[in-house]
């Protein structure tokens, strides 16, 4: 996979561990700022109201009848609440925390914080659609989809989303370190 | 260049396969799994704790919490088991990326890794239990809790539920990622033959 460019003396092991201890006090800085009440309120809630509306959107384009209030997408025998965890934050915060872990060039990272929120977000969507779709048609189905599948499913979308950028990235720095 | 960068449709492929067989295992083996991470969560609230009196119980997808102290009337909380460990699946499909992930160093390697995660899960449903005993037992967690072990208990919960879950398959898993990943690769050959160039 994408290994961290090792600067001079500093083995690809050591940068192994060296990106994950960045990783890890980013992933803790985030959870932290996301925790704060008033982020919570003023940020995070009015942002899963707004992929409700989305979700909702997406859904009646597809021909399902449903009302979006808030947070809360129903259909005619099926409501459920969006929360953290089903906005697409829990992968967010690991893309993040990752790109920002991850030596590359100030640029690269903007580029891949840009796309890779526009497209975790863009996963979740069909996430978030899908389970209304399966609480409505396939009720007993619901709990399974929700908790295991797509959960497992976005994550592992963002961490690949992360490998594929963090290729590429590696890729450049050796490249720029090599011709200097 | 890694596996996802330069052969992206095989390496997704093997990622999905073992998505779904990970899930099929996952599935079959989640109830013996449960009881194993009850009993070891168990011994370690016990040994932390004074007198020593939880007692977990695995049953139907959840974690049944009991005290011997607790009124015999009083309904035991139950915490649901498959958001704890789920998370293997996930774990399975990173070790997927390999370009061989069937080869028995790299089998050996997943399995260290299960190990960690094991641990991991141990440690998140202590910290769970520990979470219900501080906020969620009303008078009981008042009058044994304070306000900064409250807060301490449910924040580390919180925190394995929102982002330690799914980052902690991703960290185990980093430092196993293959050494013919971490150099010899051909962008760095090619670049080499440029700079001397």
């Amino acid at each position: 996979m994408a290994a961290p460019p090792a600067s001079p003396g500093t083995s690809p092991r050591r940068g192994s561990f060296a990106f994950l201890a960045r990783f890890a006090g980013f992933l803790v800085l985030f959870y932290l700022l996301v925790a704060l009440r008033p982020i919570n309120d003023h940020v995070i809630v009015p942002f899963t109201a707004g992929i409700a509306r989305a979700s909702g959107a997406l859904l009646r384009t597809l021909g399902e009848p449903v009302s979006v209030e808030g947070t809360e997408i129903r259909s005619s025998s099926f409501a459920v609440q969006i929360e953290n965890g089903c906005n697409g934050l829990e992968t967010i915060l690991l893309f993040v925390s990752a790109v920002l872990a991850f030596p590359a060039a100030a640029r690269w990272r903007a580029a891949g914080l840009l796309v890779g929120f526009a497209s975790i977000e863009a996963f979740n969507l069909l996430r978030v659609a899908s389970l209304v779709w399966v609480g409505g048609h396939r009720p007993a189905l619901f709990s399974s989809f929700h908790t295991i599948l797509w959960q497992s499913l976005v994550v592992l979308f963002g961490v690949l989303l992360f490998l594929f950028w963090a290729a590429r990235a590696g890729s450049r720095a050796r490249r720029a370190e090599a011709v200097r | 260049m890694s596996a996802i960068a330069s052969r992206p449709a095989a390496t997704l492929a093997r990622a999905a396969a073992a998505f779904a067989l990970s899930l099929g295992f996952w599935v079959a083996f989640a109830r013996p799994y449960e009881n194993l991470l009850a009993l070891a969560a168990e011994r370690v609230l016990r040994a932390t704790e004074s007198p020593s009196v939880t007692r977990l119980e695995a049953r139907e997808g959840e974690i049944l919490v009991d005290r011997a102290d607790f009124p015999p009337a009083a309904p035991r909380p139950g915490l649901p088991a498959a958001d704890l460990h789920f998370n293997f699946v996930l774990l399975v499909a990173l070790f997927a990326l390999d370009r061989h992930p069937l080869r028995p160093e790299r089998v050996a390697a997943l399995l260290a890794a299960a190990v960690l995660l094991f641990l991991v899960h141990v440690a998140a449903l202590v910290v769970q239990v520990r979470s219900v005993y501080a906020a969620s037992l009303g008078e009981w967690s008042s009058a044994r809790y304070g306000s900064f072990w409250r807060q301490l208990w449910t924040g580390a919960f919180h925190f394995y539920q929102i982002a330690g879950r799914f980052a902690a398959p991703f960290a185990i898993w980093w430092p196993f990622r293959t050494a013919r990943d971490e150099d010899g690769s051909p962008v760095r050959a090619r670049t080499r033959r440029r700079a001397a160039g």
